[in-house]
């Protein structure tokens, strides 16, 4: 039988736009292949192509352990992804957000930061996107060097099927910074979503997790380090005025989580009436902007002891449903399949958080592809 | 119907920025705004600060990274700084708050306040 035929009755009525599925490399050689060849036996030679490694370790396994893999990762080329997750769940598109190749904004030298990252993006284009026509790009960049991430952007946001930036929550300085402009200037331009997808923080270049040094534990990195780059992305860039220089620009927060998303808007409310003229360019409440720029993924959403009707109530004071687009993680240890979000999510956000909100924040790119 | 209220002298005006007096119940003041005088309920409707011990000084604007003196005075809470404008009395920070403001003049060498 088609699998496609055993998708879940409910995606027949209502589609689903992933955003956030991990391709993972599983044949090193195939990748190796797009870089420079003057570059390409440094990447050969190095650790898992010279990006940076966490200091601490899922005390199991960073993937899904149900996955058949043969020696491989999981979700390590279009077959796997199709079977494990685009067929059986009925998701009609999904984005390929890289995987730790979103690292090399944290490697320490830019030209290598930069060759990894256009390999990965052709690499992207000629074996997953051109397989099957579901799968979506992110383009892969160096944030460390602005001015090469703009030309990178600006180079394969080219091709369509690249529907936005991404960007890893690990940083050197918050991306409201002016020197990551370039950035989003040139994201916006093309009409791409800039995502901020949550790890590497502490790791190569990056400054620590949390905010009060390195930590011990994964379990800590994972409720700290990713939520807390998070909120300073999302601080940063509000108080920056990006969004009031760049008034096309949307950003995308992905696995940082979401339920402190209200606590953290009135915080920065009350302080913009109390502090704005540190930042007077600022002329309308902070929350306002986000609501209308930023987007949050909704993996992992946290558990919330039976009390999810308070999560619903509070993230409904901070602009939900209309800011929240669903995400999977495929193939990771944590993710969410789009039945279990559907069981989880009010009725009256369904629509919007798992198909209307991300096909709203990819219009451009989609209606480009269609045509 | 109005009726003028003593609420300090000229000298201490001049000299402090602002005046303040106990009113038929309520603290009023009044603040020298540009070389006018506005009289203001001596109470911030963010917090209750005394909001007559403020600063009069003009607002900051500017575009992303820049800063402009744009002109308009302002009161400042001495307390979490919120903004008002002194003519009108509106929170310049928060649209849904406003200090009641009143007409004021000088008589003689005493700050009068019209309630």
């Amino acid at each position: 039988m088609d699998p496609r035929l055993a998708r879940p009755l409910w995606t027949i009525v209502l589609r689903v736009i992933d955003c956030d599925i991990h391709p993972q490399i599983g044949d090193p050689e195939e990748l190796l292949a797009h870089v420079e060849r003057g570059q390409r036996d440094w990447f050969r030679g190095q650790p898992y192509f010279g990006l940076p490694g966490y200091s601490w370790s899922h005390p199991s396994s960073w993937y899904r352990q149900d996955l058949a893999a043969d020696g491989r990762p999981p979700g390590a080329d279009v077959e796997a992804v199709r079977r494990e997750l685009l067929d059986p769940s009925g998701t009609s598109a999904g984005v390929l957000n890289a995987d730790d190749a979103v690292l090399v904004s944290l490697m320490p030298s830019p030209y290598r930061a930069a060759a990894l990252a256009r390999a990965h993006n052709d690499w992207i284009r000629e074996s997953w996107l051109e397989r099957d026509a579901r799968l979506l790009g992110a383009i892969v960049c160096p944030a460390q060097d602005p001015e090469e991430a703009a030309r990178e952007i600006r180079r394969v946001g080219e091709d369509p099927r690249f529907v936005q930036v991404v960007l890893c929550g690990g940083s050197e300085r918050p991306y409201g910074e002016p020197r990551y402009l370039p950035i989003f200037e040139a994201a916006a331009e093309i009409g791409l979503p800039v995502a901020i997808h949550a790890g590497g923080e502490g790791m190569g270049i990056a400054a620590p997790p949390g905010g009060a040094g390195a930590v011990t534990f994964y379990i800590e990195w994972h409720t700290l380090g990713s939520a807390c780059s998070t909120m300073a992305h999302l601080v940063s860039l509000l108080v920056h005025g990006t969004f009031e220089r760049l008034p096309t620009l949307k950003v995308l927060l992905i696995e940082g989580g979401i339920a402190w998303l209200p606590g953290i808007l009135w915080r920065l409310d009350t302080n913009w009436r109390a502090l704005r003229s540190d930042t007077p360019w600022l002329e309308r409440k902070p929350s306002e902007v986000a609501r209308e720029h930023v987007r949050f993924s909704t993996q992992p959403l946290e558990h919330t002891d039976g009390h999810d009707e308070l999560l619903w109530e509070m993230l409904e004071a901070a602009g939900a449903p209309d800011v929240l687009c669903f995400a999977s993680d495929y193939p990771h240890w944590d993710f969410d399949d789009p039945s279990f979000m559907l069981k989880r999510l009010p009725e009256a956000w369904r629509e919007r958080v798992l198909h209307e909100n991300a096909a709203s924040l990819y219009a451009e790119r989609l209606r480009l592809i269609a045509a | 119907m109005s009726r003028w209220h003593d609420v300090g002298s000229l000298a201490d005006l001049e000299r402090d920025g602002h005046v303040v007096a106990r009113v038929e119940g309520r603290e009023v003041g009044v603040v020298a705004v540009g070389g006018e005088l506005r009289g203001v309920r001596n109470r911030c409707p963010h917090h209750g600060g005394p909001l007559c011990v403020g600063t009069v000084e003009q607002r900051v604007g500017g575009r992303p990274g820049g800063y402009d003196l744009t002109g308009e005075l302002v009161l400042r809470c001495p307390w979490h700084g919120w903004e008002f404008d002194p003519a009108t009395g509106a929170c310049l920070d928060d649209p849904a708050l406003r200090v009641a403001v009143y007409p004021a003049k000088v008589d003689g060498g005493r700050v009068l306040v019209d309630l």
